[in-house]
């Protein structure tokens, strides 16, 4: 697979919530995982290991510290595929 | 309530246990997210664990000594555990951080966990390592840190003779305390323990049976349950990493299926997942109906996750009546009661504001799942405040007796208790008796399970110290059963301090959130000086919950002499109005 940009991380982490947590309001990049959509441990560890799954990288507990909206996440997802993040 | 005669297991310790099951053609499946498998035999577990054990020795570890485990479910793990016991050491599984998780309390509680069973070292694996490194500068075990695949890397081998009274591992139980308390077990109790499970469980269908798990291995329900079970038997085991359940239950039963598994395990939550998250297309070609003990414990039981686990998957060969509930503490080393298999769930239905005013089972329409009755060896009581045995029905104190009870908590800690009751121990959990069964109903000690994970009230109450709005220090976290819910869920009740309440609920919410990664079901705003308390000022949880479910928690009038003495009698006729009241 192609390095995936920002955008596609984002598609795959509304397509995750969507299907797999059934949240059903629109997922935006600058929603807060934890204010907004309410993600709890669970929810984390669905989309985390999902996103890890899907574009082969892995995510260690340390990221939690950078990351508190979901395009956070899809910008460290991207990275890291990319091979550029810590 | 007593269970059958007490039997005797068929290895003393679980280094004979190993050694007769690497006789065996058995041994572990691993699975990963993508299905793919890897298997280990116990005969190559055995020499691995003996390397392992080298290793542990070589690096100055003494019988006794505690090794800490913090791993995820791998064959490193399985390396580890047996190493340790076969170093003549103790084990101490601990739970590893989670995948973007917040970590500020988990590495005070590894931290102290770490601490209080006075660990020598501690396994981890090149994942976590760097990450722990916070905890270990605050617990600075003496023979650092060490990763699980270094362990069998030499040929040297080793096992220490060990003896049926000697602890081999320490599990952390929530009980009453803020706490969780290091439990002792010797190798006698976790073998009792397994030999009790193979009779009632294993022994009553046809073999050969072997197991699918997912469950956490620094849980007993996964260590003891599963894996020592298996290893025990000895039988085939499929493990599957809890987290990649998590993602996607369907793998669980796809591997059931793949596997011709007969025996698998889950608490209620674990079933709620796939009632709700399993989708069709992931069902192609499985075929669920070789399962036929499909164990369910650890929380409360949900009679309507049950049905509705049989309509959506008795099409693909399930058998509801494969349901077998259970109870247990890790005190008991695991389980104290199953109910019979191949009978399916079994509850009774009773009047939950009878049950919660009065502590009387009466009929009424909440369904309580029965947990089965006491092991062969084990007793049961239900007992009242004054100690005394109640008939069934009567909602009292769950207190058990068993050989597979620990030896006592690590550091000495509430030992003086137990040797004076008798090897009797309270569980802290309500309960009552119907014909010979136990049903559980409610805590008396405060803890809070959500998803098979038990959380110390503080732990939530905590958070909302630094919420504006809240009363300081009057905020209860209970746990309780949603008519609605699929299970346990999370209760708030908080003081509410003077000024606007606008928003207040949603910024519990997060806080709770944030902090805790358990998003709570209510959370109710109180008058100030509402919550119960005792005469010292201490809030009273169990009676907030009981005053909750019974719709009781009022703002309190203001208080004088004159009506103090009326709110006496109101009370001590309102006591007694009150079944009458309920009937009506």
């Amino acid at each position: 697979m192609d390095t995936p940009t920002e955008d596609q991380v984002l598609e795959e982490i509304r397509r995750l919530a969507a299907v797999e947590l059934e949240i059903v309001h629109p997922i935006e990049a600058d929603h807060h995982l934890l204010k907004d959509l309410r993600l709890d441990s669970l929810g984390l560890t669905v989309v985390a290991v999902g996103l890890e799954d899907r574009f082969r990288i892995k995510l260690t507990e340390e990221d939690s510290a950078q990351i508190s909206t979901v395009r956070d996440l899809a910008r460290l997802v991207a990275d890291r595929a990319r091979g550029t993040a810590r | 309530m007593r269970g059958m005669a007490a039997l005797v297991p068929k290895h003393d310790t679980l280094q004979s246990a190993l050694e007769a099951a690497s006789q065996s053609a058995s041994g572990l499946t691993f699975v990963d997210l993508r299905e793919r498998e890897s298997f280990v035999s116990y005969r190559e577990f055995h020499t691995r664990a003996r390397r392992a054990a080298a290793f542990f020795v070589n690096l100055g570890i003494r019988p006794g000594d505690r090794i800490a485990l913090i791993q995820s479910t791998s064959p490193e793990f399985v390396d580890a555990i047996f190493g340790a016991v076969l170093a003549g050491a103790i084990a101490v599984p601990l739970y590893p951080p989670l995948r973007l998780g917040k970590l500020d309390d988990y590495h005070a509680a590894t931290a102290r966990m770490l601490r209080v069973t006075e660990a020598r070292l501690v396994v981890s694996e090149r994942r976590l390592r760097l990450l722990l490194g916070r905890t270990l500068s605050k617990a600075r075990p003496p023979l650092g840190c060490t990763l699980g695949d270094e362990l069998t890397s030499g040929s040297e081998e080793f096992a220490a003779p060990a003896t049926s009274e000697q602890v081999a591992l320490i599990q952390f139980s929530s009980g009453a305390t803020v706490d969780p308390k290091p439990v002792c077990l010797s190798h006698r109790g976790l073998l009792y323990q397994c030999a009790a499970l193979h009779q009632v469980l294993i022994e009553s269908s046809a073999p050969p049976h072997s197991g699918v798990s997912w469950l956490p291995l620094y849980h007993d329900m996964g260590l003891i349950g599963a894996l020592f079970n298996a290893v025990y038997y000895p039988g085939h085991l499929v493990l599957i990493p809890p987290e990649h359940f998590l993602a996607r239950p369907a793998i669980w039963l796809r591997a059931i299926s793949r596997h011709r598994a007969t025996a698998s395990f889950g608490p209620n939550f674990g079933y709620a997942l796939c009632v709700k998250r399993i989708r069709e297309h992931e069902m192609q070609n499985v075929d669920l109906s070789s399962w036929r003990i499909a164990g369910n414990g650890a929380e409360p039981i949900s009679m309507g996750i049950i049905r509705r686990f049989c309509e959506k998957f008795s099409r693909f060969g399930f058998d509801g009546r494969a349901f077998t509930p259970g109870y247990g503490l890790a005190e008991a080393s695991l389980a104290v009661t199953y109910a019979d298999v191949a009978r399916g769930a079994k509850a009774v239905a009773v009047d939950p504001s009878r049950l919660a005013s009065l502590g009387e089972a009466g009929d009424g329409d909440f369904e309580i799942v029965s947990v089965g009755r006491p092991l062969p060896g084990t007793e049961v009581e239900i007992r009242d405040s004054e100690g005394n045995c109640l008939p069934d029905r009567r909602v009292g104190r769950i207190h058990f007796r068993s050989p597979s009870v620990m030896t006592g908590y690590f550091g000495g800690f509430d030992s003086a208790s137990l040797a004076l009751s008798q090897g009797w121990v309270d569980t802290g959990d309500l309960g009552f008796s119907v014909d010979g069964e136990l049903y559980v109903c409610g805590r008396a000690k405060d803890l809070v399970i959500i998803r098979g994970a038990n959380h110390p009230p503080q732990e939530f109450e905590s958070c909302l110290e630094s919420v504006p709005g809240v009363r300081p220090g009057c905020a209860v976290a209970l746990g309780f059963l949603p008519r609605d819910a699929d299970g346990e869920q999370l209760l708030i009740l908080a003081e509410r301090a003077p000024g606007p309440e606008e928003g207040l609920e949603e910024r519990i919410r997060s806080a709770v959130l944030e902090r805790t990664g358990v998003l709570a079901h209510t959370v109710r705003i109180l008058e100030p000086g509402t919550l119960p308390r005792t005469s010292s000022g201490k809030l009273r949880r169990h009676e907030a919950l009981r005053q909750f479910l019974t719709h009781q928690l009022k703002a309190p009038r203001p208080v004088n002499a004159l009506s103090m003495a009326g709110e006496v009698i109101r009370s001590a006729i309102g006591l007694a109005k009150l079944g009458l009241a309920d009937e009506g």
